[in-house]
């Protein structure tokens, strides 16, 4: 029982579930925020930041968050 | 109580005792916190009149808290006030499916929680990503939908009216900006959500708070804080209003917890408040806050001018022998 369920959660670890999907947003800006699948983290578009997701479990501490450089290396990178 | 003058004949005690660090104290001792931007001492004078004095250090307690908090598996003080809080929920007849649960005691709030109020999805936010780690590993067996999540109380990172109910134990005392945190928690609650919340009041380690002030008084002239500042109760009623919950409750609940191995923390401590087996009290004031955010199904006060019947008819019918 256990085990199934670390398993599933090994699974879940890339992408946020769904009850987080529905309510998170920019601990700053309090704006939506975009999944980022490439580079698995959480992208505040309106202020260009993102937030890492770790074992997937996101951090939106402001401190986490990453300024995103130039417009055209966001959009590369994301 | 004995006179405060017969600490001058204990020189050499106090000294021995200032010597040893106190271990049992580190987690409230919170002298290093205040050591952010400008201090908290004399230089705080010239910026306390904006309100960006950041009093603790949020990231120091990130670190500490996961550390304290894995070590202490079962507490029972922090299991009491988790007990305590979230028996208020069975005095609601409302259920709640969605909420969401703030740092500070998250492992005992989830192990206690034990099916009450309905909830169906359960959020779990604390600062630290270890403390939510381990959280998530101890793998209770609740049926309960759980998410978890690493985010700051002082930048809520929760949409607007998206959860039932915010429970926080023993979290809330250490944000800088305490009002600016429950006005937060009022915006993510839906409409007729429920708001529930104990901290540390400033009652707590009072006996501490005495020892350290006039120990420094003695040996340095002068006072700087040693403990962190906590909120009074008549705040308490404050912040809840100010932050617009309706509904606001209040009420306080003090635990004596008997430290043995704390003997060493002060000689003031042990001359003023020890008890005759030796042991020292060490009081913990809890205050429990509930707000609710505003429903029309809540009671509201009559329009005035709308009542049809006088006082002093109700008078006269049932209290006329007075």
């Amino acid at each position: 029982m256990v085990r199934i369920s670390r398993v599933m959660l090994k699974e879940a670890g890339n992408a946020i579930d769904k009850t987080l999907s529905e309510i998170l947003v920019c601990p700053l800006s309090k704006q939506p925020l975009r999944v980022c699948e490439k580079t698995k983290s959480l992208v505040s578009d309106t202020i260009g930041v993102s937030f890492p997701i770790k074992d997937g479990i996101p951090c939106l501490v402001p401190k986490d968050g990453k300024i995103l450089e130039e417009d055209g290396d966001a959009s590369k990178a994301c | 109580m004995r006179r405060i003058n017969s600490l001058y004949g204990r020189n050499g005690i106090l000294k021995r005792v200032f010597e040893k660090p106190a271990k049992q104290s580190h987690a409230f001792l919170a002298s290093r916190s205040f050591s952010t931007e400008g201090g908290y001492g004399g230089e705080s004078q010239q910026n306390s009149s904006s309100s960006r004095v950041k009093i603790f250090d949020r990231e120091l307690k990130r670190r500490d808290r996961a550390a304290w908090l894995s070590r202490n598996k079962n507490d029972t003080f922090v299991d009491a006030v988790a007990e305590n809080l979230l028996d208020r929920l069975e005095d609601c007849k409302k259920s709640f499916p969605s909420a969401l649960c703030l740092g500070g005691s998250l492992g005992p709030v989830k192990r206690l929680l034990r099916g009450r109020g309905g909830i169906e999805k359960l959020i779990m936010m604390d600062t630290s990503h270890d403390m939510i780690k381990s959280c998530r590993d101890a793998q209770d067996d609740n049926s309960i939908d759980t998410s978890y999540l690493v985010g700051d109380e002082e930048f809520l990172p929760i949409k607007e009216s998206s959860v039932d109910l915010i429970i926080s134990s023993l979290g809330l005392h250490w944000t800088n900006d305490l009002p600016g945190s429950m006005i937060q928690c009022k915006l993510a609650l839906k409409p007729d959500g429920l708001f529930l919340a104990a901290i540390l009041g400033g009652e707590t380690l009072k006996e501490l708070r005495i020892a350290c002030t006039l120990a420094h008084m003695e040996r340095e002239g002068g006072i700087s804080p040693r403990l962190s500042p906590l909120a009074q109760v008549r705040d308490a009623g404050n912040l809840l209003t100010r932050a617009g919950f309706s509904l606001p409750g209040v009420d306080v609940d003090e635990y004596i917890l008997n430290r043995e191995t704390a003997l060493a923390t002060a000689a003031i401590y042990d001359s003023m408040f020890a008890t005759e087996d030796g042991t020292i009290p060490a009081t913990f004031q809890v205050i429990y806050m509930t707000g609710w955010k505003e429903h029309s199904s809540h009671p509201q006060a009559k329009r005035r001018g709308s009542a049809t019947v006088s006082f002093t008819d109700i008078h006269k019918q049932f209290g006329g022998q007075s």
